[in-house]
């Protein structure tokens, strides 16, 4: 099975036509429905249907260089439009589709968030939105110039050839270095970080992650990840569409109602790869019925990656003993680690070996040293997320960020051929975190024999199934909520062993008194949490000044979870 | 209608004392009731009823009220 060889392509777009003219008949995107025939966009199709979209895109007066924002359910025409806005020279930068629960004046403050920093300058959505995200244009200073909907955009008609022209001579002034898309991390208003990737940046990306990975013209990648997550649209969109080899989607909504979906996917289409983060192991290993799994064969994948958030040793095991008499291979676990500033991946571990495990002193590691576990210790398993792909170097560094020895626990700086050029209108915030070309993670964990082992973050970061959460827009919340002291509140992320992932704990200080207001007290944080789409998993409700202030006179999150977590206390009240 | 014994598994799942369930009422409605809490009570209300749904059965179910007619359907009520 021969690799795939990257030819000169400057820009994705040039890429994407390569591919279609090498393989017009292959199937570029298989956008799976439960229980429907899936649209297969053959990459003659989809660069066809681009071409329109982007004719459509220049005459909504959408020029090279704008922001398109896009907010769209799971639909099979979102491909063509990504792939028309990037021709007309425009952003595509995708958003997460407003979960019903989340409050429609938190979802407009999240866009507004998002305008101000990012610059937005269009809103592509569907018209249930229009209501929510018209007042936007209409407010002073908005940087939101239109809404459109290009789902009712007519593109049934042949193009024209004037137009079409025009367009890709637009297309080709885009340069290598020019931005390609923007990738907005988590948190609502002005917590988001733009990261601004250009065309160079992902090419590079897909070259050295594809090779790492020795994608082949055979290979297809299964995916129910949302692709406003870069796992998803950067492993699991881009990577395929550059290589120009099958990407098969599905609905992330209808695959966490039924996790069983993502294995009908790859039986039936015999995917060879698939992403996903740590929880959904423990969810596919634990939460289908045998007999729904008689007609499933895992035979054709040879590597599922583990990416996202911290890779833990029992969820990998819990699959391997659910899946291998589904044809599964032990071999094919991998994993990566990376974040969107180096587009997604730093490191990874490459499929058909067994991935490095290190049974290690936790007390020694809390301390800063890993030392290898004997029989005295209370062990640790870390589980390697790779070495170093082509084109990245990375070191572990200390709090003067100063290199510190193999096996001391540290923070990872980053410095890759696929480095993001900054956040997009936030110098201050680059410059905090990227010194001399070194991009300074905010990860903490050690190097040993030239494997990367993650074990924690330097930032208050919550990482709940994939989804990073800043506990900042969590205690803004908290803040409003009626009993709870102001500024007396601190969120952080709770180990959940059975889900395989972390899970929002609030602790707050009240007056309240008597368990009856306790509990009322607690729903009212639900709520609250409710509203911003976030669910909080537990409550701590403790008496006024039990909460650890930190030397700048905040409640410290680090002091606090561990005073929580480690002692007994008859004044914490937890629910 | 939602039955007590239905609205009690749920109830307890979420670690809730009382929260009114209708047969309109959608998961985000109430609190606790997320993405990937939905597989939990999916496995508790099978495990109470001595049921097992496929998973096609349960991404059709719209609101707490399909639940419930899906739970009469397997128990023959």
């Amino acid at each position: 099975m021969s690799n795939i060889q990257m030819d000169d392509s400057k820009t994705l777009w040039q890429r994407w036509q390569r591919n279609a003219q090498r393989n017009p008949d292959r199937e570029a995107i298989v956008h799976w429905v439960a229980g429907e025939e899936p649209t297969r966009w053959t990459y003659k199709n989809l660069i066809e249907t681009a071409k329109k979209y982007s004719v459509k895109i220049k005459e909504a007066g959408i020029k090279k260089g704008d922001v398109c924002a896009i907010v769209m359910h799971h639909n099979p025409m979102f491909y063509p439009l990504y792939l028309g806005i990037s021709r007309a020279g425009a952003l595509p930068a995708v958003l997460a589709y407003p979960n019903p629960r989340l409050h429609p004046d938190k979802f407009r403050q999240g866009i507004e968030g998002m305008a101000q920093r990012s610059g937005l300058d269009y809103i592509l959505t569907e018209r249930e939105l229009d209501p929510i995200i018209h007042p936007l244009i209409e407010k002073p200073g908005s940087t939101i110039r239109s809404v459109f909907f290009p789902l009712e955009w007519d593109i049934k008609k042949d193009i024209d050839p004037n137009a079409d022209a025009e367009i890709e001579q637009i297309a080709l002034s885009v340069k290598e270095t020019d931005p390609i898309l923007l990738q907005h991390s988590s948190g609502t208003t002005g917590l988001q970080k733009p990261v601004v990737l250009s065309h160079r940046a992902i090419l590079n990306h897909v070259k050295n992650l594809g090779s790492a990975l020795k994608l082949s013209e055979k290979d297809k990648i299964a995916s129910w990840l949302p692709l406003y997550h870069d796992f998803g649209l950067i492993a699991c969109f881009q990577i395929p569409l550059a290589y120009g080899i099958t990407t098969i989607q599905i609905n992330p909504f209808e695959w966490v109602l039924a996790p069983i979906l993502l294995l009908e996917v790859i039986t039936k289409e015999k995917a060879t790869l698939t992403c996903l983060p740590n929880f959904a192991y423990n969810v596919l290993a634990e939460k289908i019925h045998d007999e729904e799994l008689s007609e499933i064969s895992l035979a054709s994948l040879r590597a599922v990656i583990n990416g996202a958030e911290p890779i833990r040793h029992d969820s990998h095991q819990k699959f391997v003993e659910k899946f291998k008499k589904y044809g599964f291979n032990p071999l094919a676990l991998s994993c990566l680690y990376g974040m969107a500033e180096v587009t997604l991946s730093l490191t990874i571990h490459e499929p058909g070996k067994p991935i490095k495990e290190l049974a290690v002193d936790r007390n020694e590691l809390s301390r800063g040293a890993m030392k290898l576990a004997d029989e005295n210790s209370v062990a640790r398993i870390c589980v390697s997320s790779g070495r170093l792909i082509d084109g990245c170097s990375a070191r572990i560094v200390d709090e003067s960020r100063k290199d510190i020895a193999d096996g001391l626990v540290g923070e990872v700086a980053v410095k890759s051929v696929s480095m993001f050029d900054g956040y997009r209108n936030y110098p201050e915030k680059t410059a905090e975190v990227v010194e001399n070309g070194w991009y300074y993670s905010g990860d903490y964990g050690f190097r040993y024999k030239d494997e990367f082992y993650i074990i924690g973050r330097k930032k208050d970061l919550i990482i709940v199934a994939g989804k990073n959460i800043y506990p900042e827009d969590i205690e803004d919340a908290m803040n409003q909520v009626e009993g709870v002291i102001p500024g007396r509140v601190i969120s952080f992320g709770e180990e959940d062993e059975q889900m395989g992932t972390e899970q929002i704990a609030v602790v707050a200080e009240t007056k309240a008194e008597d368990d009856k207001e306790k509990n009322t007290l607690r729903m009212d944080i639900l709520k609250a949490g409710m509203a911003i789409d976030v669910n909080i998993h537990k409550v701590y409700l403790v008496p006024p000044r039990w909460l650890i202030k930190s030397s700048a006179g905040k409640p410290s999150r680090k002091a606090n979870k561990e005073r929580i977590i480690s002692r007994e206390d008859k004044q914490v009240w937890s629910r | 209608m939602i039955s007590q014994e239905l609205k009690k598994v749920i109830l307890t799942e979420l670690n809730l004392d009382d929260f009114d369930l209708q047969d309109e009422t959608i998961a985000p409605e109430v609190p606790g009731w997320d993405s990937l809490n939905h597989v939990n009570i999916i496995l508790a209300v099978e495990k109470s009823f001595n049921i097992k749904f496929k998973s096609y059965e349960v991404l059709r179910m719209k609101n707490v009220g399909d639940l419930q007619k899906l739970v009469d359907l397997k128990t023959g009520k």
